[in-house]
C-alpha cells in the first residue's frame, strides 16, 4: 500500500468545520481511491466539503454539475462536429481537418483524467440525473478510464482524482453504483457544532447575536409542516442579513421578533406558515 | 478477520456485500485503521451504503464489540407504535384507556417508563395473535376495538385530533413501506412497462442534426447550412395510488413492491400515493396514511396527460363505494360517494388503469369489482395483464 505522508491528509480548510469523523472518512476515501458518496439534507455543506478538500490539499478542483438531462458522455468529452464542419467549409483555422482529434474537447470528468496533477473532482446532485447515467458512469469511475469511440482511444486518468459525489437523495441510487462508492450521511449540525460553524463564518460575530440567532433558529426547525427546512445555509444568509441591518439589536430575537423570515423560508407556502407561528408565539 | 462481525451484519437483514467486505481489508492493511473507533468509521462507510441502516448497524456493531443486546427487528417496529400510543395516552388518556378496556386510574399510576413497556406487551401480543381471538384488538374476535373483515365491526377510532390518528395507525395492520425491499422479478416487470414512455421533443433547438446538415449543405452548393432538432425526451408523468391497507391485499405485497421498485428507478415524474380499499375525497402521500393528506380536487391542475395506475383488489363491502358516508374511516366522510371520486379521477385523467392482483376469472363474483371495472379499465396484475394496460396506457 501507499505509504501516508502528511501532505495528503486532509484535516479541514479554512471556511469549513470539519468533524472528526468524517475527516477519517475523506482520508479512507482517498487512500482507497474510492469515490466517496454524501448523502444529507440539503445545506449541510455537501458540496462545500469538495471545495474544502481541494483548498486544504492544493489541489485543483473540477466540478461537474449533473443536470436531469445529462448523458455521461458529455461529461467525459465532446466532439465538436459543428467546427469541423466550419473549418473544412473554410479551411483557415489551424486545426486540421483529417484529424478528429482536434476535434474532440475534454469534459469535466475527462479535463480531471488528464489533468497534470492529481485533482479533487466532485460530481454534484448526482441523483438528478436518469439512472443510466450512473449505470454508465460505473465502469468510468472502476477502471479509471474512457473510449472515444469517434477516434478509437482510451483516455487513462494520469491521476486518480479524489472524487466526491453528492446526492439529495431524491432517488436511491442503483446498488452497483453504491457498491463502488463509500458512503456517508451528513447530519444536520448540532447547535454546538453551528456556533462553531457561524463562528468560522463570521469570525469575531456579536456574542449575543450568535447565541439568539441560533436558538431562533433551531426553534423555527421545529415548526410543523414545514417542506423545506432551514438548513446552515439559510442560517449563514440570515445572519448576514440581521448584521446588515442597521437598526437590528441582538435583544429583538429573544423577544420573538424574526425579521427576513424570507431568507430562512423559501416556499411562500412556509414563510406563511413561519410567519403564523412566530406571530402566535409572541402574543 | 471480523467474518462472524460480516455474518451477524448480514444475518440482521443489511445488504452487505463481500467485495465491500474485502474493501474494507484493503482499508485496514493499509494502515488507516488503528482503534476501534477508526474501524467504526471506516466500516460503517464503506459497507454501509444508505443512511436508513445506520441505526441497525450502531446496533450490531455495539453488540459484537461490546456484547450489547442484540437488536430484533420487531422490537424496533414495537417501540415506535409504542411511543406513539403513548403520545395519545398524554393526550387523550381517558379515550385511550377506554379503549384498551382498561382501568384508566390503574394506568395512571404507572410512569411514562412502565406504561411504554405495557404498551409494548400489548402490541406483542398482537403480533403473536393476529386474526380472531379474544385479544384486545385484531381482525374478526371480540375485542372492542378493530374491525372485521370488510366493514368496521367494532369502533374505529375517530379523528378528534392528529395525535389521535397516530394511535390508529398503531394499532391496525403492520404498515410496509413498500419501497424497502423488492424480490427479483423487476426486471421482468421492467420488460412490460419499458414501452410507458412519451418522448416528445423538448427543450432549445440543439440537437445537431448531421444528416439534415449535410443534405442542406450539398443542396446549398456548399454554403454551409445548419439544422438543430430538439432532443427527445420522456415526459411522461404517472400518479401510482396503492391499496396498502387491510389484510385482503397482504398476499399481493411482493408483487406491489416489485412495480414500486421499478416504478421509482425508472419514471422521473411519479407520485405515488396510498388507500385502504377504495379513494374518497383524499389519498396519502405517506404509507401510514395519516400525515401526508392529498385532495384529489387539486389534481385537476395537474397535467391530464398524466397515466394514473390504481394498483388494489378492490374488493369491499359495496356500500364503501357507493354509500354517501361508505368509508371505514370517521373522518374521511365527507358525504360524496367513493364511486363519484373514482368517476372524477377517472374523467380527470383520461389514461387511466386498475391493477387487480386478484386473477380475472374471479372479478365478476364481487360487487365492487363489477362497479369499479365500469370506471376504470380493469387489468390483471400479471406479466400479461400489465402489457394490456401498458398498451391502453400509450393508447392514442
Amino acid at each position: 500500500m501507499t505509504p501516508k505522508t502528511e501532505t495528503n491528509r486532509f484535516a479541514g480548510a479554512s471556511r469549513y468545520v470539519l468533524d472528526e469523523e468524517l475527516a477519517k472518512i475523506v482520508n479512507i476515501s482517498m487512500a482507497l481511491e474510492m469515490p466517496l458518496l454524501l448523502k444529507g439534507e440539503p445545506g449541510t455543506g455537501k458540496t462545500m466539503l469538495a471545495h474544502a478538500i481541494a483548498e486544504a490539499l492544493g489541489m485543483p478542483l473540477t466540478v461537474l454539475n449533473v443536470k436531469s438531462s445529462m448523458k455521461l458522455v458529455e461529461a467525459l468529452y465532446q466532439y465538436d462536429t459543428l467546427t469541423r464542419l466550419n473549418d473544412s467549409r473554410f479551411a483557415d483555422s489551424k486545426r486540421d481537418v483529417s484529424r478528429i482529434e482536434d476535434y474532440i474537447r475534454m469534459g469535466k470528468i475527462g479535463q480531471a483524467f488528464t489533468a497534470e496533477t492529481r485533482t479533487v473532482l466532485l460530481i454534484d446532485e448526482i441523483d438528478k440525473a436518469d439512472t443510466d447515467f450512473q449505470d454508465d458512469m460505473l465502469d468510468v469511475l472502476d477502471q479509471m478510464e474512457f473510449d472515444i469511440i469517434e477516434i478509437d482511444k482510451t483516455v487513462a486518468a494520469r491521476h486518480r482524482p479524489v472524487i466526491i459525489i453528492t446526492s439529495n437523495a431524491k432517488k436511491d441510487l442503483s446498488d452497483p453504483f453504491l457498491g463502488r462508492c463509500n458512503f456517508h450521511h451528513i447530519a444536520f449540525p448540532e447547535p454546538d457544532m453551528m456556533r462553531r460553524i457561524v463562528a468560522v463564518h463570521f469570525p469575531g460575530v456579536d456574542r449575543d447575536l450568535l447565541e439568539n440567532s441560533i436558538t431562533a433558529f433551531y426553534r423555527m426547525r421545529q415548526i410543523d409542516g414545514v417542506e423545506k427546512r432551514p438548513a446552515t445555509r439559510e442560517l449563514i444568509n440570515w445572519i448576514r442579513a440581521l448584521q446588515s441591518d442597521p437598526d437590528f439589536k441582538p435583544k429583538q430575537l429573544g423577544k420573538g421578533e424574526l425579521p427576513y423570515l424570507g431568507v430562512l423560508f423559501k416556499k411562500s407556502q412556509d414563510h406563511q406558515r413561519a410567519r403564523e407561528a412566530v406571530s402566535r408565539r409572541r402574543l | 478477520m471480523f467474518i462472524d462481525f460480516f455474518y451477524k451484519l448480514r444475518g440482521v437483514g443489511l445488504p452487505v456485500s463481500p467485495t465491500a467486505f474485502l474493501t474494507l481489508h484493503r482499508a485496514m492493511s493499509g494502515g488507516l485503521v488503528n482503534s476501534l473507533e477508526d474501524f467504526y468509521t471506516a466500516s460503517r462507510c464503506i459497507l454501509i451504503k444508505s443512511e436508513r441502516y445506520f441505526d441497525l448497524f450502531d446496533q450490531v456493531f455495539a453488540h459484537h464489540f461490546e456484547g450489547a443486546e442484540m437488536p430484533d427487528p420487531k422490537g424496533i417496529e414495537l417501540d415506535e407504535m409504542a411511543r406513539a400510543m403513548l403520545d395519545a395516552w398524554l393526550q387523550h388518556s381517558g379515550e385511550l384507556s377506554r379503549l384498551l378496556g382498561m382501568d384508566e386510574k390503574a394506568l395512571k399510576q404507572l410512569t411514562p417508563e412502565q406504561l411504554l413497556d405495557y404498551f409494548k406487551e400489548r402490541l406483542k401480543e398482537q403480533t403473536e395473535a393476529h386474526h380472531g381471538g379474544a385479544k384486545w384488538i385484531g381482525t374478526g374476535g371480540t375485542s372492542p376495538v378493530g374491525h372485521s373483515g370488510y366493514h368496521p365491526g367494532g369502533l374505529r377510532v375517530g379523528g378528534i385530533s392528529r395525535r389521535q390518528s397516530a394511535v390508529k395507525v398503531a394499532l391496525e395492520r403492520r404498515y410496509k413501506d413498500y419501497s424497502l425491499e423488492g424480490p427479483l422479478t423487476q426486471a421482468l416487470m421492467g420488460e412490460a412497462l419499458k414501452r410507458l414512455r412519451h418522448m416528445v421533443p423538448a427543450g432549445p433547438k440543439d440537437r445537431l442534426n448531421v444528416e439534415a446538415t449535410i443534405y442542406q449543405t450539398t443542396k446549398n452548393a456548399g454554403e454551409i447550412e445548419i439544422v438543430f432538432d430538439r432532443a427527445l425526451k420522456d415526459k411522461l408523468k404517472v400518479i401510482l395510488a396503492v391499496d396498502n391497507g387491510g389484510w385482503s391485499m397482504d398476499p399481493y405485497i411482493p408483487l406491489v413492491q416489485t412495480l414500486f421498485d421499478y416504478a421509482r428507478s425508472q419514471f422521473k415524474d411519479l407520485k405515488t400515493y396510498f388507500f385502504h380499499n377504495t379513494i374518497y375525497d383524499t389519498l396519502w402521500g405517506d404509507p401510514a396514511r395519516f400525515r401526508k393528506a392529498q385532495r384529489i380536487e387539486e389534481f385537476t391542475r395537474l397535467d391530464p396527460e398524466t397515466r394514473l395506475v390504481i394498483v388494489g383488489d378492490a374488493s369491499m363491502a359495496p356500500y364503501e363505494l357507493l354509500a354517501t358516508d361508505g368509508s371505514i374511516y370517521a373522518e374521511e366522510r365527507s358525504g360524496r360517494a367513493s364511486i363519484e371520486c373514482l368517476n372524477f379521477l377517472a374523467e380527470t385523467f383520461q389514461r387511466s388503469v386498475w391493477l387487480n392482483p386478484k386473477p380475472a376469472a374471479v372479478w365478476d363474483y364481487t360487487r365492487s369489482i363489477i362497479a369499479i371495472r365500469k370506471v376504470f379499465p380493469m387489468f390483471e396484475f400479471t406479466i400479461d395483464g400489465l402489457e394490456q394496460a401498458v398498451a391502453h396506457l400509450m393508447k392514442k
